[in-house]
Order: structure tokens, then C-alpha cells, then sequence
């Protein structure tokens, strides 16, 4: 197994989505603390209703990779899995023009809104005021990740549809 | 072109692609940009970008990952068997006792998870060869465990109801309240439905035999009643807090989370293992989720940008026909699509579509939002793609066939139908409970 392999691309979002996944326990430790400190403490937080924010668009711009790989995204499979395999490997073919316009686009756009956002390292324009530009920067980073997890699969498809096993 | 022609060309494009099988989130983010591209030129394509952030800075929506979270835990956490040994010793004795049991272990799993999974896979997994060992009809076991779990989207806390919310600019708290009774209605149907069918035809569900009932003992009755103590709990501290305006939604869901930790750490079942694949889980449910709504905020964005949402209205208005037509026409649409597709994503494409037109014609768009997931309730049953049938497939115990999953669900969809008329007809069984909720 080379380095350039699919696997890699498979290994890389397995372990993207699986660190990532484990940001749903620092959202719910936040929001906890929040609530303890406001009920407890009469001393509400004026930080994690907008972390948590952060951490959820992180978690879910990073993993829809993740998900991709593991057939996660929910598909209408009522005439598709009627289908030979076969046939069903070239409509995958086929239908991934679209996949990769959106993913194409996406990551064309979201590389000029994050280049704007990080030059002037764009803050939110609440009381807090955090830095929101390493979230803004996660759409590309995301596209990208869509996009070469969208390529592996789109080879294994055209092996499929060749009759190439694996 | 005409709005007409857009609006047909665009939906018939829409429709091809999800049936081709491409994954619902990329055929609505594809169609809206090749659409965006034609008809509104390049400049608009920027609209992508912000649309986008309207789903990443979204307090409301992590409401969705932190329920997922819980009922991941709570499933693997061994409450629920538990609650089955309690409901076991109580209601054995009953004609379709078990079955009984198990609608109302599913009706308090509803209340503390806000999927259907939980319900179907641990019922599935404890009471479907426990009833089946005791000679119950296998309609019955099947589905009275499939129907039950369905009420996890209706009893709240509910993710559908969060994404409702989150894309109707409803308050998620109202609208768990407004799912409360016609819950425990559809949970009522139920045990009502499988009561009389077992007390004519005793060869459906027997009671544990003499022998059997005369080992248990009221010593045994009371013990095994700790079970409920944790769930109750549970619930309280969630919904209670939603009622009271103690917490908001998202908040009560990281409440409830924890909760399904502490559960997990009292029946010694938790690990890291277990902690890690439910943040595993988590994600997956959670990006199809939000990529879908990425995906239907692009579409709703050229769709109503071409002027749709004024063109749907007027057409709809100027239908001249009754406005409960056209509730009636939504509610069918929402069936179809309900057997052929996600919930989630029918509440994520229909919503938006939906919302200017209930608000034209006067309706509650509360009422209308509790009601669109009494409606879902039927989608979890109704084949081909309905979710509780596969889960029960993947765990039934041997001998069950899916000839057997499909016969046992008409009965029980019919029940679900007779309670969504009765939430047409009777609206203040959505509305009385929010009406009178402490939070604002």
C-alpha cells in the first residue's frame, strides 16, 4: 500500500471525523458549566453560547467527509438498489458530475470567503466578539476534504463499473 | 421564462436526481447552483457562501447532536432492560401484557430520546424474543415494538422537532410541549389496539401461565419498581426544565446527555468504547443532517430568489378551494414522500416550501409543525424506506422474515393515520400544552 493509495484518503478522513466527533463532549461539558455557573453562581457566561456554535460548525463541516466515506449521507435508494450492481457502479459514474459541482463550487467559494475572512481576521459582531475566522476557514477545508474522499470513491465506482473488483 | 416553467423544470430536475440515488444533500446543493448559474447569473452564486453560514452559526440545530448523543448512550446504557424485567413482573399477567409493556417502555424511551432508534434497537433486542418465546403472534411483537419506537420523534424531546423549528423560525420548546399529547394518544391507539385484540383472540398474546405468575411476588413487584426512578428523573430534568424556561433546548439536551452518562456510570455499563462510537454515531446522524440543510437552504434561496414563494402562495390561494384541501393535499404529499424517504430530509425540504403558505392561509405554523411529525410518524413504518423496518430486520430474532415485518405495521399505521385526523379535527391537542408553558 503506497502512500498514494485511496486508503490514504480514507485514512485521513477516518481520523478527521474521528476527532472531530469527540467535539459533541466539549459542546455538552460547555453548556453544562454554562447552566451551572447561571443557576449556581447567578453568574452567567457571555463565551459558550457562541463556542458551542464554533465547535457544532466545526464538527459538522469537517465530518461530512467522514460521512461520505461511511455512506452516511441518506440517499432515495427505491429504484437504485433494483438496479444490477453493475449498472448501479456506472449511475454512480454518472451522478457524481453533480456531487462534484456542488463540492467544486463550494470549495471555489468558500476559498474567496475565507480569504477575505482570515486577511482581516474577522471577529463576530457580538458583545464577545471572538474570532470567527478559523470557522469560516473550515468550509474550504471541508470542500477539500469532500472532494478527495468524492475522487476515491469515484475511482472504486469506475473499477466496479469495470468489473475490477475492489 | 415564466415562473411556471421554472418552477416545473426545477422540481422535475430536483426529483430525477434524488431518484437516481444521488445523496439527497448534494442533489438539492447541485440543482440550486446549476439553477442559480442559469437563471440568476454568477453574482448570485455568492449567495452559496452566506447560506452556508446561515446553517454553521446556529445555536438551535446543536440541540440535534446533543439528543443523537443521548440516545446513543441511554441505548447502550441498560436502562431499558431494566424497565422491560419491571414491566415483565407487572404486566405478564395481562392478556398482551408484554406488549403492552413494551409500548409503554417505548413511550418513556420517547420522553428521554429524541430518535427512533434507541426504542426499536433495544426493544427489538430484549422484548421481540422474550414475547416470541412466550407464544406471542409475531404482528403483534413487531409491530407494537416498531410503532412504539416511532414515538421517539413525537414524544419530545425530538430532533425532527429541532429541525423543524430550526428551519421554521417555530420555538423548539413550544412545539415539544405541542408533541406531548398526541404522543400519549398514538401510545393510547396502541395499547387500546393490542388490549382488545388479545383479550378476544388469547392465541395472540397469553398470559404467563399459573405457574409462572404465581413465583412472582409483591416483594418482587416493588423492587423491581426502582427501575423507573432513573428515567423519571431523567425526564423531569429535560422537559421540566423546557416547560419551566429553566433551560433552553439546546441546554436541556446537554442536561439530558449528561444524564445519559451518569445513567450509564449507575448500571456500570459505561466505557470509552461505548462513549467514542456514540460520538461516532453522532457525527454521522449529525453531518447528514446539516449537509441536507445546507443543501435546502441553497435551493430555498434561488427558489424563493426567482420569486417561488410569492408564485406558490398566490397559486395556492387562488385555488379557491377550501384551506383544509390543501392541508390535506400537504399531509398526503408528506405521506408519500414519507415512504420513499429521510424524515429528516422531508422536514428539511418541505418546511420552507410549506411555512409562507400555512402563514397565508391562517394556520398555526406550530400546529401545522406538530402535526407534519404525526404524519412522519407513519414514515418510520411505511415501506419501502422506513427506518424501524430495516432496524428490526438487522436485529429480529431468526425466523422472522421481512414478509413478517411489512404484514405486522397496517394495523399500526392505521392507528397513526386515526391520530393525525384526531389532531386535525381536535387542534387543542397540539396547542393547549404550549399555551400554557412557563417559558415565554
Amino acid at each position: 500500500m503506497s502512500f498514494w493509495s485511496l486508503e490514504t484518503i480514507d485514512r485521513i478522513n477516518d481520523r478527521v471525523g474521528r476527532v472531530v466527533s469527540l467535539l459533541v463532549m466539549g459542546i455538552i461539558g460547555i453548556t453544562i458549566w454554562e447552566v451551572t455557573l447561571r443557576y449556581g453562581f447567578n453568574r452567567p457566561t457571555i463565551w459558550v453560547h457562541e463556542t458551542s456554535e464554533h465547535l457544532f460548525a466545526i464538527s459538522f463541516l469537517l465530518g461530512g467527509a467522514y460521512t461520505l466515506s461511511k455512506g452516511g449521507h441518506v440517499r432515495v435508494d427505491v429504484l437504485y438498489l433494483r438496479l444490477p450492481p453493475k449498472k448501479r457502479a456506472a449511475l454512480d459514474v454518472y451522478t457524481s458530475v453533480f456531487f462534484f459541482i456542488f463540492i467544486g463550487l463550494l470549495l471555489y467559494l468558500g476559498i474567496g470567503m475565507a480569504w477575505e475572512s482570515v486577511s482581516v481576521l474577522e471577529r463576530s459582531q457580538t458583545p464577545w466578539g471572538p474570532y470567527i475566522f478559523h470557522v469560516i476557514l473550515m468550509v474550504p477545508v471541508a470542500a477539500f476534504l469532500m472532494l478527495l474522499q468524492g475522487i476515491a470513491n469515484l475511482v472504486r465506482d469506475w473499477r466496479r463499473y469495470r468489473g475490477e473488483g475492489r | 421564462m415564466s415562473i411556471e416553467l421554472i418552477t416545473l423544470i426545477l422540481f422535475i430536475s430536483l426529483f430525477a436526481l434524488i431518484f437516481s440515488g444521488i445523496p439527497l444533500a448534494f442533489a438539492l446543493g447541485s440543482v440550486s447552483i446549476i439553477f442559480t448559474f442559469i437563471f440568476l447569473g454568477t453574482s448570485s452564486l455568492y449567495l452559496l457562501a452566506s447560506r452556508t453560514s446561515g446553517a454553521m452559526f446556529n445555536y438551535i440545530m446543536i440541540a440535534v447532536p446533543l439528543f443523537m448523543f443521548m440516545a446513543n448512550v441511554l441505548e447502550k446504557s441498560g436502562l431499558a432492560d431494566d424497565l422491560y424485567h419491571a414491566f415483565h413482573i407487572w404486566m405478564g399477567p395481562i392478556r398482551g401484557g408484554l406488549a403492552i409493556g413494551t409500548v409503554l417502555i417505548c413511550t418513556a424511551m420517547a420522553a428521554m430520546s429524541g430518535v427512533s432508534a434507541a426504542a426499536v434497537l433495544t426493544m427489538g433486542i430484549i422484548a421481540v424474543p422474550a414475547m416470541i418465546r412466550r407464544g406471542y403472534d409475531k404482528s403483534i411483537v413487531l409491530g407494537s415494538t416498531m410503532a412504539g419506537g416511532a414515538l421517539g420523534q413525537l414524544i419530545p424531546p425530538s430532533v425532527l422537532m429541532v429541525v423543524y423549528g430550526g428551519m421554521a423560525g417555530v420555538s423548539v420548546g413550544k412545539m415539544f410541549m405541542g408533541g406531548v399529547f398526541p404522543g400519549l394518544l398514538l401510545s393510547g391507539l396502541f395499547i387500546l389496539y393490542i388490549a382488545i385484540r388479545c383479550f378476544f383472540q388469547k392465541e395472540l398474546g397469553p398470559a404467563l401461565p399459573k405457574e409462572e405468575r404465581e413465583k412472582i411476588t409483591w416483594g418482587m413487584k416493588f423492587r423491581a419498581l426502582r427501575a423507573i426512578i432513573l428515567p423519571t428523573l431523567l425526564i423531569i430534568s429535560v422537559l421540566g426544565s423546557i416547560f419551566y424556561g429553566i433551560a433552553t433546548p439546546t441546554e436541556a439536551a446537554a442536561i439530558g446527555a449528561l444524564g445519559s452518562v451518569i445513567c450509564g456510570l449507575i448500571y456500570r455499563r459505561l466505557t470509552w468504547d461505548l462513549l467514542r462510537n456514540a460520538c461516532l454515531n453522532t457525527l454521522k446522524s449529525t453531518c447528514m443532517v446539516m449537509w441536507i440543510m445546507i443543501g435546502s437552504l441553497l435551493f430555498v434561496s434561488f427558489y424563493f430568489g426567482v420569486g417561488g414563494a410569492d408564485f406558490v402562495k398566490e397559486t395556492l390561494v387562488g385555488l379557491k378551494v377550501d384551506r383544509w384541501v390543501i392541508i390535506l393535499g400537504m399531509q398526503l404529499t408528506i405521506f408519500f414522500l414519507g415512504c420513499l424517504m429521510d424524515p429528516a430530509g422531508i422536514v428539511l425540504l418541505c418546511t420552507p416550501l410549506y411555512i409562507p403558505i400555512i402563514k397565508a392561509l391562517g394556520f398555526d405554523p406550530l400546529w401545522f409543525g406538530v402535526l407534519f411529525i404525526v404524519n412522519l410518524e407513519m414514515s418510520y413504518l411505511t415501506p419501502p424506506f422506513g427506518y424501524n423496518l430495516f432496524y428490526m430486520k438487522s436485529i429480529a430474532p431468526e425466523g422472522v422474515t421481512m414478509a413478517d415485518i411489512y404484514r405486522s405495521v397496517t394495523p399500526f399505521v392505521l392507528l397513526q393515520g386515526a391520530g393525525l385526523v384526531l389532531c386535525m379535527v381536535f387542534p387543542e391537542l397540539i396547542l393547549w400544552l404550549p399555551s400554557i408553558m412557563v417559558a415565554k
